[in-house]
């Protein structure tokens, strides 16, 4: 409970009126957690979508369309973002380019240096460097 | 253009600093005397090569009113992320701060407000 002293504010009820009216559905919203969860404790295997949806117990197809709903990505743009944020600390840790790549699980270099230069702005080298830079100079 | 700069209005810039790096946990990064006021920004304690955020002060008066709006409302100025926002507002809870909306399901997010002391309400969230 809140002290009395601690009205309603705005921002509260407009907080709980979404929730209420875009997220009615507790379980739902409980498995699409627990497959975003899935996907942040295993992206460095090999999973693929069938994987995750099963986890959330649906089928592709729904569960595509709500976590899409959710998270305003599809689970397979999520684990790319997933998988390229830990070869970026990999990287930055000073690991070589191909075992960051594969030990997040990426199956090639270039698509891996591809789709990291997508959603970083940056290549895996340039990234490498900058860390290397860094620890140099420090 | 890189975005390396965010800003909060505070009514105080000195009981900011305190709030924002003994209560929240940050640490100073910058602090540039500038006459009556200064500049003054704060970092993440595990990102302090990361965005920068500027402790401004309130010296325009239309601003007050804007931010006091926003408070009496209860809606953030601005919003930080945690790992655990259950832990995290228990841990700020035994520090004295008062929240006006306690960790609250927002779809897959969890969401809690409080306030800075300092003229703002603050929102921490975990995904």
């Amino acid at each position: 409970m809140y002290p009395e002293y601690l009205k309603m504010t705005l921002y509260r009820s407009q907080v709980q009126y979404l929730q209420k009216n875009l997220f009615p559905k507790d379980y739902l919203l409980i498995q699409i957690i627990r497959s975003k969860k899935f996907i942040d404790n295993n992206y460095a295997n090999n999973i693929n979508l069938g994987d995750i949806a099963g986890e959330a117990f649906f089928s592709k197809f729904h569960f595509i369309r709500l976590f899409k709903k959710y998270y305003g990505v599809t689970p397979y743009q999520y684990l790319i973002r997933v998988r390229v944020a830990g070869a970026k600390k990999l990287l930055q840790s000073g690991m070589s380019i191909s075992d960051a790549c594969y030990g997040v699980g990426f199956e090639s270099v270039p698509s891996f240096t591809k789709l990291f230069k997508a959603i970083t702005g940056t290549t895996p080298l340039a990234c490498q460097l900058k860390a290397v830079r860094k620890s140099n100079f420090e | 253009m890189k975005i390396k700069l965010t800003s909060v209005t505070v009514t105080h810039q000195e009981k900011a600093l305190k709030f924002y790096t003994e209560i929240l946990g940050f640490v100073k990064k910058t602090e540039i005397p500038l006459g009556e006021h200064k500049w003054l920004t704060v970092v993440s304690k595990e990102e302090q090569d990361g965005v920068e955020l500027v402790l401004e002060p309130l010296g325009f008066a239309p601003a007050k009113v804007y931010q006091q709006e926003l408070f009496n409302a209860g809606i953030p100025a601005t919003a930080f992320n945690v790992d655990d926002i259950n832990k995290e507002y228990e841990r700020l809870t035994s520090l004295g701060v008062i929240f006006s909306m306690k960790p609250t399901q927002m779809g897959p997010v969890m969401l809690a407000v409080f306030d800075d002391t300092c003229g703002n309400n603050l929102q921490i969230y975990q995904l």
